[in-house]
């Protein structure tokens, strides 16, 4: 707690204690604003040379930098500066706000994803429900902009979004649930901290599975890409997106993908646990870099999947095993078999 | 490591989200649009999660995101757009008679229920000092230990409910 300056002579003090505090340097620099902004940038650069390489491309070479690693800056630019084209009779209001309101979204779950011992926003007792409660609030932000695009096009691929979202999100977080059984809490850094001896991955191998799936299909990955299916919808449910407005909608999808890789890090990956030669945040972001490396190569390799395939798997399949996997879960810890890892 | 905190006082915080729930739940019913009356009642939803962290009940305010706005939200939104209006079709709204003076009344008749329920209960209702509030991890012991009965209940309920559901949708088919 610092008291406010009534002095010139405090003032410089003042903003020094301000600037070093925990808060400041955790909502600024490391698990917020600054990281987040160059890993999204990175992960757009990323992915475009990951999959050319696997097509036997080369992929961004000339924005300059070592491979092409400032086409980021360039794509931006060149975004900002082109004209927004707003489609005809649609809601100008809805469709300049809703892509701020997912970039918000997009960034809000890393308040409570822990990248270290102390390397966390705010340290929730309820953090995993969080991510949970506003990870939910995506799909209705995404067929809300496909309304107010006014084009068939987006709607289409704002009610498979929806579909889609809906579907996999149950299943996702049911078997999350195995997890918070092992750990006992809701809260990231304590279920971090409880796999110090053991990774979640090895006792919840099939949550593990489960959770990768689901986060594929929330993400929108191929072979789950059926909302923005190039062939048949343009763009899916950003097709009349132009200018800052595809930027930013560009931007909330990457922060989901670095988001969601993050949370399968902390959740079964051990978090920021490793060899100690390198610092804890390292760890957890090479560790979510390996995720999103996992997300995207399917990208360059598997063809999309069916409709009714995917709410099919979604719905029968999927949640059948996470509900299996649960009582596993339950059944593991009673027994005893994990008790020498301390669970 | 110097920690900075702004204090502000929760009966600001309270009025800021009483107002964002009544003023969002009174735009949700004028909204001549529908979709604008579906954001209206997301934040309207969102009010009462912000109610809810006030009374030291964070787990509660998260489920009521996650279940009305991420949900129930996403419910209107799909009826919404299977009844979409033709083009060209004016919005026409039936007002009835006396509508206005009938709103008053129930109005008047809620505040009077409340303060009187406030007067004459309000010292004896159950109050937990803030900071004083069951931890999350101890939710589910409580539910099973000392409120098995009601949980049951609401186990059934909700059996029967999604059992109705699938026997709804067999129906159609």
């Amino acid at each position: 707690m610092v008291n406010i300056p009534t002095s010139p002579a405090d003032l410089l003090p003042f903003i020094i204690s301000i600037v070093t505090s925990h808060t400041f340097i955790t909502i600024i620099i490391f698990p917020g604003m600054i990281h987040l902004t160059l890993v999204s940038a990175f992960l757009t650069w990323y992915e475009r040379k990951l999959l050319a390489r696997i097509q036997l491309r080369i992929g961004p070479l000339y924005a300059g930098g070592p491979g092409g690693i400032l086409q980021p800056i360039a794509d931006g630019v060149k975004l900002i500066f082109k004209e927004v084209i707003l489609p005809y009779k649609a809601d100008r209001t809805l469709f300049t706000w809703i892509p701020l309101v997912l970039i918000y979204l997009g960034t809000l779950p890393f308040a409570v994803i822990p990248f270290g011992q102390h390397w966390v926003i705010a340290n929730l007792d309820v953090g995993l429900v969080f991510i949970f409660a506003t990870t939910s609030v995506f799909p209705s932000m995404i067929i809300i902009f496909a309304w107010a695009s006014n084009s068939k096009y987006p709607f289409i691929g704002g009610l498979r979004s929806l579909f889609q979202q809906v579907a996999y999100e149950i299943p996702m977080w049911i078997s999350a649930l195995s997890v918070v059984i092992l750990a006992g809490s809701l809260n990231l850094v304590d279920i971090v901290n409880k796999q110090a001896k053991i990774w979640f991955i090895v006792p919840a191998f099939l949550s593990f599975i489960v959770f990768f799936i689901c986060i594929m299909a929330e993400l929108e990955r191929l072979p789950f890409d059926l909302p923005e299916a190039e062939p048949e919808l343009v763009a899916g449910w950003f097709t009349e997106a132009s200018g800052a407005i595809f930027m930013a909608i560009f931007l909330a999808l990457y922060l989901k993908l670095y988001m969601m890789s993050a949370l399968v890090t902390d959740l079964f990956l051990g978090g920021w646990w490793g060899p100690p030669f390198l610092p804890q945040p390292v760890w957890t972001v090479l560790k979510a870099l390996v995720v999103a490396t996992a997300i995207i190569i399917p990208r360059g390799i598997y063809p999309r999947i069916r409709v009714d395939m995917l709410i099919r798997i979604g719905w029968t399949r999927l949640l059948v095993i996470a509900l299996a996997n649960v009582f596993i879960t339950v059944v593991l810890v009673n027994s005893g078999l994990l008790a020498r890892w301390g669970l | 490591m110097v920690e900075v905190a702004l204090t502000i006082p929760p009966d600001v915080v309270f009025i800021a989200f009483a107002t964002v729930t009544l003023l969002a739940a009174i735009l949700a019913l004028q909204a001549k649009e529908l979709i604008y009356g579906a954001i209206a009642l997301g934040a309207s939803f969102a009010g009462i999660a912000g109610m809810f962290i006030l009374l030291d009940a964070p787990y509660l305010a998260m489920l009521q995101i996650a279940i009305y706005v991420g949900a129930v939200v996403v419910l209107i939104l799909f009826t919404i757009m299977l009844v979409r209006r033709e083009e060209g079709e004016e919005v026409t709204e039936q007002r009835e008679r006396g509508e206005g003076a009938a709103g008053l009344w129930i109005a008047g008749l809620l505040a009077v229920a409340i303060a009187g329920v406030a007067a004459l209960a309000g010292p004896n209702l159950p109050s937990t000092p803030p900071g004083n509030a069951l931890p999350v991890s101890q939710l589910g012991p409580a539910l099973v230990t000392q409120y098995p009965v009601p949980l049951l209940i609401l186990a059934f309920l909700l059996s029967a409910a999604l059992l109705g559901a699938m026997m709804l949708a067999k129906v159609e088919r």
